[in-house]
C-alpha cells in the first residue's frame, strides 16, 4: 500500500480539500481585521474550524505524499494571496512531518491521525513569520499600509518572539482537541451516511 | 480584437504582483508604481469583457485609496474607525494581488493552464491539484449559495443562535456535496485520460506573442524599479 504511487484521483482529492481548507481559512482570516487579538487567536480558531474537513480528508489518505502536496499547495496559495514566502519552508516541513507521522500509523490509526493533524496545524504559525522575523519593517509597512498605530501595537504585543512558543503550543493543543471534535462530527454525519 | 495571453505571462504577473504586494509603498512614487501595476489587470479584465468585475474592483480600490488618505492624516481612534481604517488598509494592500488572481482565474482555461505548467516542468501532482483548486472555488461558492437558500427556506440560517450549530449546518452539507462533486470530477478526468502513462497533448498550442513579451517586460521593470527605489535609494 505504501509503495503505491499517487493516482489522478488522489490529486483531485487533494485539490478539493485544499480549496475547502483555504475557504475556511479565508473566512476566519476576515475576522482578524476586526482586532489584532483575533489574529493571534487563529491558532485556536483554525485548528477547530478546519478539523472537520481535515478529518474527512484523512479518511481518504492512504498513500504517502498527499499531505505533503497539500502543504506545498497551501504555501503557493499563501504566496499568491500576499502572505509572503518566509513561512513556506515551515508550511512544507509541517506537511512532511505530518505525513510521516500518519504513515507510521498506516494512515488508519486514530492516535497517529490526531498527532499528525496537530503537527499539520502548525503551518498556521507560519503566517506569523513576517511579523516576527521582519518585525520593525513589518510594523512600518502596516502603518504605512493604512493600519492604525493602535492596531500595529496591539498586534505586536501578542505576537513577538516571546509569545511565539506559546502560540505554537496552543496551536498544537487545539489541533488535538480539534481532531477529536472533527472525528466525532465525521462519525456522526459521514460514517452513518456511508460516504467514508 | 481578441487578446489571448499565454498562461505563463499570467503566472509571471501573479508572481510579480504578489511580491510587490508584500513590500509596502512608503513614498508617493512607489505608490504610483503600485497603482499602475493594479491598473494593468483591470484594463485586461475590460479587454476580456469582464466589465462588471473590473468596475467593482476599480471602485473598491479607488474608494479604499481615497478613504485611507483622508482618514490616515487625522488621528484615528475608536473602534469603528479602527475597523474602517483596517479594512481600507487591507484593501489597498492586497487588492492588487486579488485583482490579478481573479483575472487569471476568470480568463484562463484549465487546459491551457495545465499545458503551460507542463511546459515549465512542474511535477504532475502539483499541476493536477492546483488545477482542481482553481476550478473548485466557484463550485464551492455555488454550493454554498444553494445551501444558504435551503437554510433560509427552513428558517434555520442562524442555527438557533448557536455558533457551533451555525458552522455545522453550513459545513456538513458543503462537505457532502464537495466530496460527491470530487468523485464525479475524477471519474470525468480519468475518462479523458488524466493520469495515463502517455504524454498528453493540448488542442491549443501555447506561444508567447508580442503582447506577452511586452507585459513581462513592463512587470519586470516595475518590480525592479520598486525594489531599487525601496531598498537602494
Amino acid at each position: 500500500m505504501d509503495n503505491e504511487k499517487l493516482k489522478a484521483k488522489d490529486f483531485i482529492t487533494i485539490g478539493i480539500f485544499t480549496a475547502i481548507w483555504f475557504v475556511v481559512e479565508f473566512a476566519c482570516g476576515m475576522l482578524g481585521y476586526i482586532h489584532p487579538y483575533i489574529v493571534a487567536a487563529y491558532v485556536i480558531l483554525l485548528p477547530l474550524a478546519g478539523a472537520v474537513p481535515m478529518m474527512l480528508f484523512y479518511t481518504k489518505v492512504e498513500k504517502f505524499g498527499m499531505l505533503t502536496i497539500m502543504s506545498v499547495l497551501i504555501a503557493i496559495i499563501m504566496f499568491v494571496t500576499g502572505m509572503g514566502y518566509l513561512g513556506a519552508p515551515l508550511i512544507i516541513l509541517a506537511g512532511l512531518v505530518a505525513d510521516l507521522i500518519a504513515k507510521n500509523g498506516g494512515y488508519k490509526s486514530f492516535a497517529t491521525t490526531v498527532l499528525s493533524y496537530s503537527v499539520f496545524c502548525l503551518w498556521i504559525c507560519a503566517n506569523y513569520f513576517p511579523v516576527i522575523v521582519t518585525a520593525e519593517s513589518y510594523r512600518h509597512s502596516l502603518i504605512d499600509g493604512g493600519f492604525s498605530t493602535e492596531y500595529a501595537d496591539s498586534l505586536f504585543s501578542v505576537i513577538n518572539p516571546k509569545t511565539i512558543a506559546v502560540l505554537f503550543v496552543l496551536c498544537f493543543v487545539f489541533g488535538i482537541i480539534g481532531a477529536f471534535i472533527g472525528k466525532a462530527v465525521v462519525k456522526k454525519h459521514f460514517e452513518k451516511a456511508g460516504i467514508v | 480584437m481578441k487578446l489571448k495571453l499565454d498562461p505563463r505571462t499570467k503566472l509571471f504577473m501573479i508572481f510579480v504582483v504578489s511580491a510587490v504586494v508584500m513590500m509596502s509603498a512608503t513614498t508617493p512614487f512607489l505608490l504610483a508604481v503600485r497603482i499602475i501595476m493594479t491598473i494593468v489587470p483591470v484594463v485586461l479584465l475590460i479587454i476580456e469583457k469582464h466589465f462588471a468585475s473590473a468596475i467593482r474592483f476599480l471602485a473598491l480600490y479607488v474608494i479604499a485609496l481615497v478613504l485611507t488618505f483622508r482618514l490616515i492624516s487625522e488621528e484615528s481612534t475608536g473602534f469603528l474607525m479602527a475597523v474602517l481604517v483596517g479594512y481600507c488598509g487591507i484593501v489597498v494592500q492586497f487588492i492588487p494581488a486579488l485583482i490579478t488572481a481573479w483575472y487569471v482565474i476568470r480568463t484562463t482555461k484549465i487546459g491551457d493552464f495545465v499545458s503551460a505548467m507542463e511546459k515549465m516542468h512542474v511535477p504532475d501532482g502539483i499541476i493536477i491539484s492546483l488545477a482542481v483548486v482553481m476550478r473548485f472555488f466557484p463550485t464551492i461558492k455555488e454550493e454554498y449559495m444553494s445551501i444558504s437558500d435551503a437554510m433560509k427556506m427552513r428558517g434555520i440560517e442562524m442555527g438557533g443562535g448557536n455558533v457551533a450549530k451555525m458552522v455545522e449546518y453550513r459545513m456538513i452539507p458543503l462537505l457532502f456535496s464537495c466530496v460527491n462533486i470530487g468523485d464525479e470530477l475524477s471519474a470525468a478526468a480519468i475518462t479523458r485520460g488524466l493520469g495515463g502513462k502517455v504524454r498528453r497533448t493540448s488542442a491549443d498550442i501555447l506561444k508567447m506573442g508580442l503582447v506577452d513579451y511586452l507585459l513581462v517586460f513592463i512587470f519586470s521593470v516595475a518590480m525592479i524599479i520598486f525594489m531599487v527605489f525601496k531598498y537602494v535609494i
